[in-house]
Protein backbone atom coordinates (compact mmCIF):
# COMPACT_ATOMS: atom_id res chain seq x y z
CA UNK A 1 0.00 0.00 0.00
CA UNK A 2 1.52 3.33 -1.06
CA UNK A 3 1.14 6.36 1.14
CA UNK A 4 -1.24 8.75 -0.54
CA UNK A 5 -1.81 12.40 0.32
CA UNK A 6 -4.78 12.36 2.67
CA UNK A 7 -7.57 14.76 3.08
CA UNK A 8 -8.73 14.99 6.68
CA UNK A 9 -11.34 17.08 8.42
CA UNK A 10 -11.43 20.77 9.29
CA UNK A 11 -10.64 21.70 12.89
CA UNK A 12 -11.11 24.96 14.77
CA UNK A 13 -8.80 26.73 17.20
CA UNK A 14 -11.49 28.67 19.11
CA UNK A 15 -9.06 31.01 20.87
CA UNK A 16 -7.76 32.28 17.54
CA UNK A 17 -11.21 32.91 16.06
CA UNK A 18 -12.32 36.54 16.07
CA UNK A 19 -15.85 35.76 14.83
CA UNK A 20 -15.15 37.87 11.75
CA UNK A 21 -17.48 35.64 9.67
CA UNK A 22 -15.21 35.65 6.63
CA UNK A 23 -15.26 31.85 6.44
CA UNK A 24 -19.06 31.83 6.86
CA UNK A 25 -19.43 34.24 3.94
CA UNK A 26 -17.02 32.42 1.67
CA UNK A 27 -18.23 28.84 2.18
CA UNK A 28 -19.87 27.67 -1.07
CA UNK A 29 -22.21 25.23 0.64
CA UNK A 30 -23.11 27.51 3.55
CA UNK A 31 -22.05 24.78 5.97
CA UNK A 32 -20.44 27.06 8.61
CA UNK A 33 -22.44 28.98 11.22
CA UNK A 34 -21.33 30.91 14.24
CA UNK A 35 -22.83 32.89 17.10
CA UNK A 36 -20.89 35.59 18.89
CA UNK A 37 -21.38 38.60 21.12
CA UNK A 38 -19.26 41.65 21.89
CA UNK A 39 -17.71 42.55 25.21
CA UNK A 40 -15.92 45.63 26.47
CA UNK A 41 -12.45 44.92 27.75
CA UNK A 42 -10.75 47.53 29.90
CA UNK A 43 -7.04 47.64 29.27
CA UNK A 44 -4.62 49.17 31.72
CA UNK A 45 -3.33 52.45 30.36
CA UNK A 46 -5.97 52.70 27.63
CA UNK A 47 -8.42 55.61 27.82
CA UNK A 48 -11.42 53.63 26.55
CA UNK A 49 -12.33 49.97 26.85
CA UNK A 50 -11.74 47.87 23.77
CA UNK A 51 -14.66 46.07 22.08
CA UNK A 52 -13.92 42.44 21.36
CA UNK A 53 -15.99 39.68 19.79
CA UNK A 54 -16.48 36.58 21.86
CA UNK A 55 -17.27 33.35 20.07
CA UNK A 56 -20.28 31.54 21.54
CA UNK A 57 -20.73 28.68 19.12
CA UNK A 58 -19.07 27.58 15.89
CA UNK A 59 -20.51 24.71 13.83
CA UNK A 60 -19.55 22.99 10.62
CA UNK A 61 -22.17 20.84 8.95
CA UNK A 62 -20.03 18.08 7.49
CA UNK A 63 -23.10 16.72 5.76
CA UNK A 64 -22.84 19.66 3.39
CA UNK A 65 -19.09 20.32 3.49
CA UNK A 66 -17.25 19.46 0.30
CA UNK A 67 -13.85 19.78 1.94
CA UNK A 68 -12.76 22.48 -0.51
CA UNK A 69 -10.63 24.16 2.19
CA UNK A 70 -11.65 27.69 1.21
CA UNK A 71 -12.41 28.50 4.87
CA UNK A 72 -8.96 27.31 5.92
CA UNK A 73 -7.39 29.51 3.24
CA UNK A 74 -9.41 32.67 3.88
CA UNK A 75 -9.22 32.77 7.68
CA UNK A 76 -6.98 35.76 8.42
CA UNK A 77 -6.18 34.39 11.86
CA UNK A 78 -5.38 30.77 10.98
CA UNK A 79 -8.15 29.64 13.29
CA UNK A 80 -9.18 26.82 10.94
CA UNK A 81 -6.84 24.01 10.00
CA UNK A 82 -6.80 20.54 8.50
CA UNK A 83 -6.75 17.66 10.97
CA UNK A 84 -5.85 14.14 9.87
CA UNK A 85 -9.00 12.44 11.23
CA UNK A 86 -11.39 10.76 8.82
CA UNK A 87 -14.95 11.81 8.09
CA UNK A 88 -17.20 10.91 11.03
CA UNK A 89 -20.32 9.05 10.20
CA UNK A 90 -23.50 9.44 12.22
CA UNK A 91 -26.72 7.56 12.78
CA UNK A 92 -28.80 10.67 12.18
CA UNK A 93 -28.62 13.68 9.90
CA UNK A 94 -28.06 16.20 12.76
CA UNK A 95 -25.17 14.02 13.93
CA UNK A 96 -23.14 15.31 10.98
CA UNK A 97 -23.09 18.84 12.44
CA UNK A 98 -20.00 19.28 14.62
CA UNK A 99 -19.79 22.08 17.13
CA UNK A 100 -17.02 24.03 18.83
CA UNK A 101 -15.98 21.35 21.30
CA UNK A 102 -15.58 18.59 18.71
CA UNK A 103 -13.97 20.87 16.13
CA UNK A 104 -11.46 22.00 18.74
CA UNK A 105 -10.71 18.44 19.88
CA UNK A 106 -9.25 17.32 16.56
CA UNK A 107 -5.49 17.13 16.37
CA UNK A 108 -4.14 19.53 13.80
CA UNK A 109 -1.58 18.61 11.13
CA UNK A 110 1.83 20.12 11.67
CA UNK B 1 -31.85 -5.95 -9.27
CA UNK B 2 -28.75 -4.51 -7.61
CA UNK B 3 -26.01 -7.01 -6.97
CA UNK B 4 -24.14 -7.19 -3.72
CA UNK B 5 -20.56 -8.28 -3.18
CA UNK B 6 -19.30 -9.78 0.01
CA UNK B 7 -16.20 -8.39 1.67
CA UNK B 8 -14.26 -9.22 4.77
CA UNK B 9 -13.27 -6.15 6.76
CA UNK B 10 -9.48 -6.34 7.11
CA UNK B 11 -9.31 -4.82 10.57
CA UNK B 12 -12.20 -6.92 11.89
CA UNK B 13 -11.70 -10.23 10.03
CA UNK B 14 -14.75 -11.86 11.60
CA UNK B 15 -16.93 -9.20 9.97
CA UNK B 16 -18.24 -10.22 6.55
CA UNK B 17 -20.47 -7.64 4.94
CA UNK B 18 -22.37 -7.75 1.71
CA UNK B 19 -22.19 -4.33 0.05
CA UNK B 20 -24.74 -3.44 -2.60
CA UNK B 21 -23.20 -0.34 -4.09
CA UNK B 22 -25.78 1.87 -5.74
CA UNK B 23 -23.21 4.07 -7.43
CA UNK B 24 -24.84 7.26 -8.65
CA UNK B 25 -21.78 9.52 -8.96
CA UNK B 26 -18.13 9.96 -7.98
CA UNK B 27 -18.48 8.47 -4.47
CA UNK B 28 -19.17 5.07 -6.03
CA UNK B 29 -15.44 4.58 -6.59
CA UNK B 30 -14.54 4.53 -2.91
CA UNK B 31 -15.49 0.88 -2.37
CA UNK B 32 -12.93 -0.09 -4.98
CA UNK B 33 -10.39 2.26 -3.32
CA UNK B 34 -10.99 0.49 -0.03
CA UNK B 35 -10.29 -2.82 -1.76
CA UNK B 36 -7.12 -1.48 -3.38
CA UNK B 37 -5.94 -0.13 -0.05
CA UNK B 38 -6.46 -3.54 1.50
CA UNK B 39 -9.18 -2.31 3.87
CA UNK B 40 -11.82 -4.57 2.33
CA UNK B 41 -11.06 -8.06 1.12
CA UNK B 42 -13.39 -9.46 -1.55
CA UNK B 43 -14.79 -12.87 -0.65
CA UNK B 44 -15.79 -15.71 -2.94
CA UNK B 45 -19.46 -16.67 -3.08
CA UNK B 46 -18.55 -20.13 -1.87
CA UNK B 47 -17.47 -18.62 1.46
CA UNK B 48 -21.13 -18.56 2.46
CA UNK B 49 -23.62 -15.81 3.23
CA UNK B 50 -22.57 -12.51 4.78
CA UNK B 51 -23.70 -11.46 8.24
CA UNK B 52 -25.43 -8.38 6.98
CA UNK B 53 -26.14 -6.43 3.85
CA UNK B 54 -25.56 -2.74 3.39
CA UNK B 55 -27.16 -0.78 0.59
CA UNK B 56 -24.57 1.88 -0.08
CA UNK B 57 -26.13 4.85 -1.82
CA UNK B 58 -23.00 6.50 -3.16
CA UNK B 59 -23.49 9.65 -5.17
CA UNK B 60 -26.06 12.22 -6.14
CA UNK B 61 -29.75 11.35 -6.00
CA UNK B 62 -31.36 13.30 -8.82
CA UNK B 63 -35.08 13.62 -9.27
CA UNK B 64 -35.33 11.20 -12.23
CA UNK B 65 -33.39 8.59 -10.25
CA UNK B 66 -35.85 8.45 -7.36
CA UNK B 67 -37.70 5.39 -8.78
CA UNK B 68 -34.34 3.64 -9.22
CA UNK B 69 -33.39 4.28 -5.60
CA UNK B 70 -36.79 3.07 -4.42
CA UNK B 71 -36.47 -0.11 -6.47
CA UNK B 72 -32.95 -0.71 -5.16
CA UNK B 73 -34.15 -0.42 -1.56
CA UNK B 74 -36.90 -2.97 -2.23
CA UNK B 75 -34.49 -5.32 -4.00
CA UNK B 76 -32.30 -5.84 -0.92
CA UNK B 77 -34.83 -6.45 1.86
CA UNK B 78 -33.36 -6.24 5.32
CA UNK B 79 -30.36 -4.24 4.20
CA UNK B 80 -29.30 -1.23 6.19
CA UNK B 81 -29.16 1.89 4.08
CA UNK B 82 -26.00 3.95 4.16
CA UNK B 83 -25.99 7.48 2.74
CA UNK B 84 -22.40 7.56 1.54
CA UNK B 85 -21.00 11.02 0.90
CA UNK B 86 -22.28 14.59 1.00
CA UNK B 87 -24.59 14.17 -1.98
CA UNK B 88 -26.37 11.10 -0.63
CA UNK B 89 -26.51 12.64 2.86
CA UNK B 90 -27.79 16.14 2.06
CA UNK B 91 -27.44 16.97 -1.63
CA UNK B 92 -23.91 18.14 -0.83
CA UNK B 93 -22.40 20.57 -3.33
CA UNK B 94 -25.66 20.42 -5.30
CA UNK B 95 -27.88 21.38 -2.36
CA UNK B 96 -29.39 24.27 -4.33
CA UNK B 97 -29.85 22.48 -7.67
CA UNK B 98 -33.48 22.27 -8.77
CA UNK B 99 -33.09 18.70 -10.02
CA UNK B 100 -31.24 17.20 -7.04
CA UNK B 101 -32.94 15.47 -4.10
CA UNK B 102 -31.31 16.75 -0.91
CA UNK B 103 -30.41 13.43 0.60
CA UNK B 104 -31.48 9.82 0.07
CA UNK B 105 -33.39 10.04 3.37
CA UNK B 106 -36.08 11.91 1.43
CA UNK B 107 -36.66 8.64 -0.43
CA UNK B 108 -35.96 5.90 2.13
CA UNK B 109 -34.98 5.72 5.82
CA UNK B 110 -31.21 5.92 6.31
CA UNK B 111 -29.34 3.97 8.99
CA UNK B 112 -25.99 5.69 8.68
CA UNK B 113 -24.78 8.93 7.15
CA UNK B 114 -21.16 9.25 6.01
CA UNK B 115 -19.91 12.77 5.29
CA UNK B 116 -17.15 13.58 2.81
CA UNK B 117 -16.94 14.64 -0.80
CA UNK B 118 -16.04 11.89 -1.31
CA UNK B 119 -15.58 10.18 2.07
CA UNK B 120 -12.20 8.59 2.48
CA UNK B 121 -12.10 4.80 2.15
CA UNK B 122 -11.24 4.61 5.86
CA UNK B 123 -14.49 6.44 6.57
CA UNK B 124 -16.33 3.62 4.82
CA UNK B 125 -14.67 1.12 7.15
CA UNK B 126 -15.49 3.26 10.21
CA UNK B 127 -19.11 3.38 9.10
CA UNK B 128 -19.27 -0.35 8.36
CA UNK B 129 -17.93 -1.32 11.77
CA UNK B 130 -20.17 1.34 13.36
CA UNK B 131 -17.33 3.35 14.82
CA UNK B 132 -18.32 6.89 15.47
CA UNK B 133 -16.24 9.07 17.73
CA UNK B 134 -18.54 12.03 17.90
CA UNK B 135 -21.89 10.38 17.44
CA UNK B 136 -22.76 9.92 21.09
CA UNK B 137 -21.55 6.35 20.85
CA UNK B 138 -24.42 5.03 18.74
CA UNK B 139 -22.42 2.17 17.37
CA UNK C 1 -17.31 29.54 -34.20
CA UNK C 2 -19.73 30.47 -36.95
CA UNK C 3 -22.77 32.55 -36.06
CA UNK C 4 -25.82 31.97 -38.19
CA UNK C 5 -29.27 33.50 -38.28
CA UNK C 6 -31.95 31.45 -36.51
CA UNK C 7 -33.84 31.12 -39.81
CA UNK C 8 -30.77 29.52 -41.39
CA UNK C 9 -30.00 27.21 -38.47
CA UNK C 10 -31.32 23.94 -39.93
CA UNK C 11 -29.94 24.82 -43.38
CA UNK C 12 -26.47 25.55 -42.00
CA UNK C 13 -26.40 22.24 -40.14
CA UNK C 14 -27.57 20.22 -43.12
CA UNK C 15 -24.96 21.95 -45.26
CA UNK C 16 -22.32 21.00 -42.70
CA UNK C 17 -23.57 17.40 -42.82
CA UNK C 18 -23.31 17.37 -46.62
CA UNK C 19 -19.65 18.43 -46.22
CA UNK C 20 -18.96 15.46 -43.98
CA UNK C 21 -19.72 16.97 -40.54
CA UNK C 22 -22.26 14.28 -39.83
CA UNK C 23 -21.38 13.50 -36.20
CA UNK C 24 -23.04 15.66 -33.57
CA UNK C 25 -20.67 16.18 -30.65
CA UNK C 26 -22.86 18.46 -28.57
CA UNK C 27 -25.82 20.76 -28.68
CA UNK C 28 -26.64 23.02 -25.78
CA UNK C 29 -27.66 26.56 -24.91
CA UNK C 30 -26.40 29.58 -22.97
CA UNK C 31 -28.78 32.08 -21.37
CA UNK C 32 -27.60 35.59 -22.24
CA UNK C 33 -30.50 37.42 -20.62
CA UNK C 34 -32.70 38.74 -23.41
CA UNK C 35 -31.52 36.08 -25.82
CA UNK C 36 -30.66 32.41 -25.69
CA UNK C 37 -27.65 31.22 -27.68
CA UNK C 38 -27.86 27.69 -28.99
CA UNK C 39 -24.56 26.02 -29.85
CA UNK C 40 -23.85 22.91 -31.87
CA UNK C 41 -20.48 21.23 -32.42
CA UNK C 42 -20.29 18.80 -35.30
CA UNK C 43 -17.45 16.54 -36.41
CA UNK C 44 -16.24 14.95 -39.60
CA UNK C 45 -15.47 11.41 -38.38
CA UNK C 46 -13.01 10.75 -41.21
CA UNK C 47 -10.74 13.66 -40.24
CA UNK C 48 -12.00 14.45 -36.70
CA UNK C 49 -12.23 18.10 -37.78
CA UNK C 50 -14.90 19.96 -35.85
CA UNK C 51 -16.94 23.07 -36.46
CA UNK C 52 -19.00 25.04 -33.98
CA UNK C 53 -22.16 26.78 -35.03
CA UNK C 54 -24.18 29.14 -32.91
CA UNK C 55 -27.39 31.08 -33.25
CA UNK C 56 -29.54 33.30 -31.04
CA UNK C 57 -33.22 33.30 -30.29
CA UNK C 58 -35.24 35.75 -28.19
CA UNK C 59 -35.66 34.49 -24.63
CA UNK C 60 -39.27 35.65 -24.63
CA UNK C 61 -40.30 33.02 -27.18
CA UNK C 62 -37.29 30.90 -28.10
CA UNK C 63 -38.15 28.95 -31.21
CA UNK C 64 -35.70 27.13 -33.47
CA UNK C 65 -36.06 24.46 -36.15
CA UNK C 66 -34.95 20.99 -35.09
CA UNK C 67 -31.78 19.63 -36.72
CA UNK C 68 -32.72 15.99 -36.15
CA UNK C 69 -33.16 15.50 -39.92
CA UNK C 70 -29.48 16.19 -40.61
CA UNK C 71 -28.09 15.07 -37.23
CA UNK C 72 -30.27 12.36 -35.62
CA UNK C 73 -28.13 12.41 -32.45
CA UNK C 74 -29.49 15.90 -31.75
CA UNK C 75 -32.80 14.34 -30.71
CA UNK C 76 -31.85 13.90 -27.03
CA UNK C 77 -29.79 17.10 -26.88
CA UNK C 78 -32.73 19.12 -28.18
CA UNK C 79 -35.09 17.48 -25.69
CA UNK C 80 -32.72 18.35 -22.86
CA UNK C 81 -32.19 21.91 -24.11
CA UNK C 82 -35.96 22.27 -24.41
CA UNK C 83 -36.69 21.24 -20.82
CA UNK C 84 -33.70 23.03 -19.28
CA UNK C 85 -33.78 26.32 -21.25
CA UNK C 86 -37.34 26.42 -22.56
CA UNK C 87 -36.30 26.44 -26.23
CA UNK C 88 -38.89 24.94 -28.60
CA UNK C 89 -37.41 22.90 -31.43
CA UNK C 90 -39.97 22.99 -34.24
CA UNK C 91 -40.37 19.74 -36.10
CA UNK C 92 -38.77 17.56 -33.41
CA UNK C 93 -40.05 14.00 -33.95
CA UNK C 94 -40.48 13.25 -30.22
CA UNK C 95 -40.48 16.36 -28.04
CA UNK C 96 -41.10 14.65 -24.67
CA UNK C 97 -38.98 15.85 -21.71
CA UNK C 98 -35.77 13.81 -21.56
CA UNK C 99 -34.62 13.97 -17.94
CA UNK C 100 -37.01 15.91 -15.75
CA UNK C 101 -39.90 13.99 -14.23
CA UNK C 102 -41.81 16.57 -12.24
CA UNK C 103 -43.20 19.69 -13.82
CA UNK C 104 -40.95 22.70 -13.30
CA UNK C 105 -42.77 25.99 -13.49
CA UNK C 106 -39.86 27.58 -15.31
CA UNK C 107 -36.96 26.01 -17.19
CA UNK C 108 -34.41 25.28 -14.44
CA UNK C 109 -31.31 26.55 -16.27
CA UNK C 110 -32.67 29.98 -17.19
CA UNK C 111 -31.04 32.75 -15.16
CA UNK C 112 -34.42 34.23 -14.35
CA UNK C 113 -35.51 30.96 -12.72
CA UNK C 114 -34.90 31.23 -8.98
CA UNK C 115 -32.91 28.57 -7.19
CA UNK C 116 -35.65 27.87 -4.69
CA UNK C 117 -33.41 26.23 -2.08
CA UNK C 118 -30.99 29.16 -2.14
CA UNK C 119 -33.84 31.59 -1.60
CA UNK C 120 -35.43 29.54 1.16
CA UNK C 121 -32.26 28.71 3.11
CA UNK C 122 -31.12 31.35 5.59
CA UNK C 123 -27.61 32.50 4.70
CA UNK C 124 -25.49 31.93 7.84
CA UNK C 125 -23.43 35.08 7.17
CA UNK C 126 -26.53 37.29 7.35
CA UNK C 127 -25.86 37.65 11.11
CA UNK C 128 -22.90 39.89 10.27
CA UNK C 129 -23.70 43.49 11.32
CA UNK C 130 -21.72 44.65 8.27
CA UNK C 131 -24.15 42.74 6.06
CA UNK C 132 -27.14 44.12 7.96
CA UNK C 133 -25.94 47.70 7.38
CA UNK C 134 -25.84 47.29 3.60
CA UNK C 135 -28.75 48.39 1.39
CA UNK C 136 -31.33 45.61 1.20
CA UNK C 137 -30.38 44.43 -2.28
CA UNK C 138 -26.73 44.06 -1.30
CA UNK C 139 -27.71 41.94 1.68
CA UNK C 140 -28.57 39.11 -0.69
CA UNK C 141 -26.43 36.00 -0.30
CA UNK C 142 -24.03 35.03 -3.07
CA UNK C 143 -25.80 33.29 -5.91
CA UNK C 144 -29.14 34.97 -5.27
CA UNK C 145 -30.11 37.35 -8.09
CA UNK C 146 -32.02 40.49 -7.25
CA UNK C 147 -34.53 39.73 -10.03
CA UNK C 148 -35.58 36.58 -8.14
CA UNK C 149 -36.44 38.60 -5.09
CA UNK C 150 -38.14 41.40 -7.03
CA UNK C 151 -40.24 38.95 -9.04
CA UNK C 152 -43.92 38.70 -8.12
S1 LIG D 1 -12.47 33.35 9.18
FE1 LIG D 1 -11.28 32.56 10.95
S2 LIG D 1 -11.42 34.19 12.51
FE2 LIG D 1 -13.00 34.63 10.96
S3 LIG D 1 -14.87 33.64 11.80
FE3 LIG D 1 -13.91 32.13 10.43
S4 LIG D 1 -12.58 30.88 11.80
FE4 LIG D 1 -13.11 32.77 12.94
S1 LIG E 1 -20.34 13.84 -2.42
FE1 LIG E 1 -18.77 14.77 -3.77
S2 LIG E 1 -17.54 13.03 -4.51
FE2 LIG E 1 -19.50 12.19 -3.72
S3 LIG E 1 -20.89 12.06 -5.46
FE3 LIG E 1 -21.24 14.07 -4.49
S4 LIG E 1 -19.88 15.49 -5.60
FE4 LIG E 1 -19.15 13.40 -6.05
Amino acid sequence: MTALPRRGVIALIPDDCTSCLICVQECPTWCISLDSHTEQVAEPGARRPRTVSVLDRFTIDFGLCMYCGICVDVCPFDALAWAPDVDYSAASRPGLVQDTGTLASWRIDD
Amino acid sequence: MIEGRTYRVAEAPSLRVQVANLGLACCALEVESAVRMGLLIPEAESDGPAERTVLLVSGTVTEPLVPVVEAAVLSVPGASVMAFGACASTGGPYWDAPTVVNGVDRVAPVDRYVPGCPPRPDALIDALVGRSVVDGGSS
Amino acid sequence: MTTVDAREWAGALSEAASKGYVYLDLLTAVDDGDRIDVIARVLDPSTMDAVMLTTSVASEDPLLPSIVASHPAAAWHERETAEMFGVTFAGHPDPRPLILRSVHERPPLRRSTPLVERLATPWPAAVDPAVERRPRRQQLPPGVRTEWVDQP
